[in-house]
């Protein structure tokens, strides 16, 4: 197992994101049994589990996004910065804006590369031509597709490959300068090349946002993240620095998922 | 035994396929070869005549598109509205299972009875008589759900995942329908308008016993006015081989049936060219 980048997880850092007791149902399922996790600031926490163990739907509570389907309830709280997002009279839309998501598939719009990376940006009411040019320019070069795309700007967001389309919706969230980027397996459907340029992306996002990852990989989360998350069967058995999880994990669960007997 | 079936299959198929298509070249060819002889100037742009041979379409060519004008203008902006509530903001829940059930129970309904429906309520109680407006309005009803239909279904064709993309960086629900949704169902909503524009073009019977089958109650045969009578096409078509006086009736009856069907055929490729362009425009700006 490869354990990189373990520089922060060893210091004491501010909790950016912090829930307690979270509870999601669908329908009469839980989906997740009281989950607690401080989300560190500027640092990538990754959870990790086997299929079905609720990380997906973990995440997806951490913006409200579980909002938008009938029929799933959550409780319990997620604070940010403070301020429980669940809390009556919040409003989900600005917490959207302050908490961005990248999926698991590319999902650009069916526009051109630029009205991709401006979309947010325009629907928050910047209507400046030169602004939204700054924008999508930064935006780009933060997801390290600038280079790749400045001369096509106006082409179809549907022309690129799968890994610049999935850098494409990096640059996408980036653009309306979230706090926190929500990734649900952003790379599981992108080729090793192309996976690995997203880990890069990775590791320099995280000196300005604070990042959660979903992952099915064990070795992308030791390679890219700080903190780490297992899941199993909705229920959250042990997190704890990267490194400690994967060297000494203190539950039986945890180290039998490490060693690859959930698989 | 397993590849002798596979043949028969297709053979059958095949058959079958090429059956509709003969029986469909029959028809237009042979309307095309009654009617076309029928055409001309004089006849596409003269009225018509109630007594002697020699009148023309012109006031229902004019009517046809007046009433379909009309008919849009009521009918889109309430079905469109509808689909996307239907589609985008209904819950499953007792409401929308009603809303849903009276839409497909209103698509149902023979045109004839929407007809009568029309003479009682605009004709007779609102006393409108024969008008363009209660033919328009009655076609509204006719069409109404279909064009429901057609936008829950271009809407249905987006991908949820250009919702939850919107919706993740903070564009709230009407500004992901408007600028996302909207756009990519555009091209699929606007074939499915121009569709039932054909089908809404070509209706007869419930236009017969609302808008009438006159097209000059004393007055110039071309006016905005909604509440003249305004025969149409099709009625004029069905007029003139069924009740009418005119010694060339049959005539006549041929030529509107190829002005008709050249018609509704020009919106059925207008449907499939508009279509193309809008996706193209849309995705590749």
């Amino acid at each position: 197992m490869l354990l990189g980048q373990q520089p922060k997880a060893d210091l004491d850092i501010n909790a950016k994101l912090m829930v307690t007791d979270l509870d999601v149902y669908y329908g009469a399922f839980q989906a997740i049994k009281r989950a607690s996790l401080d989300v560190a600031e500027n640092c990538v926490t990754a959870l990790i589990g086997p299929s079905g163990c609720g990380k997906s739907t973990f995440i997806r509570a951490l913006n409200r996004m579980h909002d938008l389907q009938a029929d799933v309830r959550v409780e319990g709280e997620v604070v940010l910065d403070g301020e429980d997002i669940y809390a009556p009279g919040v409003d989900p839309v600005a917490i959207r804006h302050r908490i961005g998501m990248v999926f698991q598939r590319p999902n650009p719009f069916p526009k051109s590369i630029f009205e991709n990376v401006v979309y947010g940006p325009r629907t928050h009411g910047q209507g400046n031509r030169k602004k939204l040019q700054e924008i999508a320019e930064r935006s780009l070069r933060q997801a390290a597709l600038w280079d790749e795309v400045k001369d096509r700007l106006d082409k179809s967001a549907l022309e690129l490959s799968g890994g610049q389309q999935q850098r494409l919706c990096i640059a996408r969230c980036l653009a309306v300068d979230p706090e926190v980027l929500l990734m649900d397996e952003p790379a599981s459907a992108l080729d090793p090349i192309a996976t690995s340029k997203i880990e890069d992306l990775i590791g320099e996002l995280k000196k300005d946002y604070t990042v959660v990852i979903v992952t099915h990989s064990m070795q992308q989360a030791a390679r890219i993240s700080d903190f780490t998350a297992f899941f199993l069967m909705g229920e959250l058995i042990e997190k704890g620095a990267t490194r400690a999880i994967f060297t000494q994990p203190k539950d039986k669960r945890t180290e039998d998922y490490i060693t690859g007997r959930y698989g | 035994m397993r590849r002798i079936a596979d043949r028969i299959a297709t053979f059958l198929l095949w058959t079958a396929a090429i059956g509709v298509l003969v029986l469909l070249a029959f028809f237009i060819g042979y309307i095309v070869y009654l009617g076309w002889h029928a055409i001309s100037w004089h006849f596409l742009t003269s009225p018509p005549s109630e007594v002697d041979a020699g009148g023309g379409i012109g006031p229902e060519i004019y009517n046809s598109f007046y009433i379909l004008i009309l008919t849009l203008i009521f009918t889109a902006p309430i079905a469109i509205a509808g689909g996307i509530y239907l589609q985008e903001y209904a819950r499953p829940g007792w409401f929308t299972n009603t809303v849903q059930f009276c839409a497909e129970s209103l698509a149902t309904i023979p045109s004839i009875v929407m007809g009568l429906f029309g003479l009682i309520v605009f004709v007779n109680l609102l006393g409108w008589r024969f008008s363009a407006i209660g033919g328009a309005l009655t076609l509204t009803l006719l069409n109404l759900p279909a064009l429901m239909r057609v936008t829950q279904e271009a809407l249905a064709s987006v991908p949820d995942s250009y919702r939850e993309a919107s919706m993740a960086i903070g564009a709230t629900k009407w500004q992901t329908i408007r600028k996302v949704v909207l756009p990519s169902a555009i091209a699929q909503l606007t074939t499915g308008i121009v569709l039932i524009a054909g089908r809404i073009f070509g209706e007869t019977a419930a236009l017969v016993y609302t808008a009438g089958t006159s097209v000059s109650a004393g007055r110039s045969a071309y006016d905005l006015n909604p509440f003249h009578n305004a025969e149409t096409l099709s009625v004029h078509l069905w007029y003139t081989h069924s009740e009418s006086l005119v010694p060339d009736a049959s005539a006549i009856g041929n030529g509107s049936a190829l002005v008709l069907l050249a018609m509704v055929l020009l919106f059925n490729i207008a449907a499939r060219v508009i279509g193309r362009t809008l996706t193209k425009r849309l995705t590749a700006t």
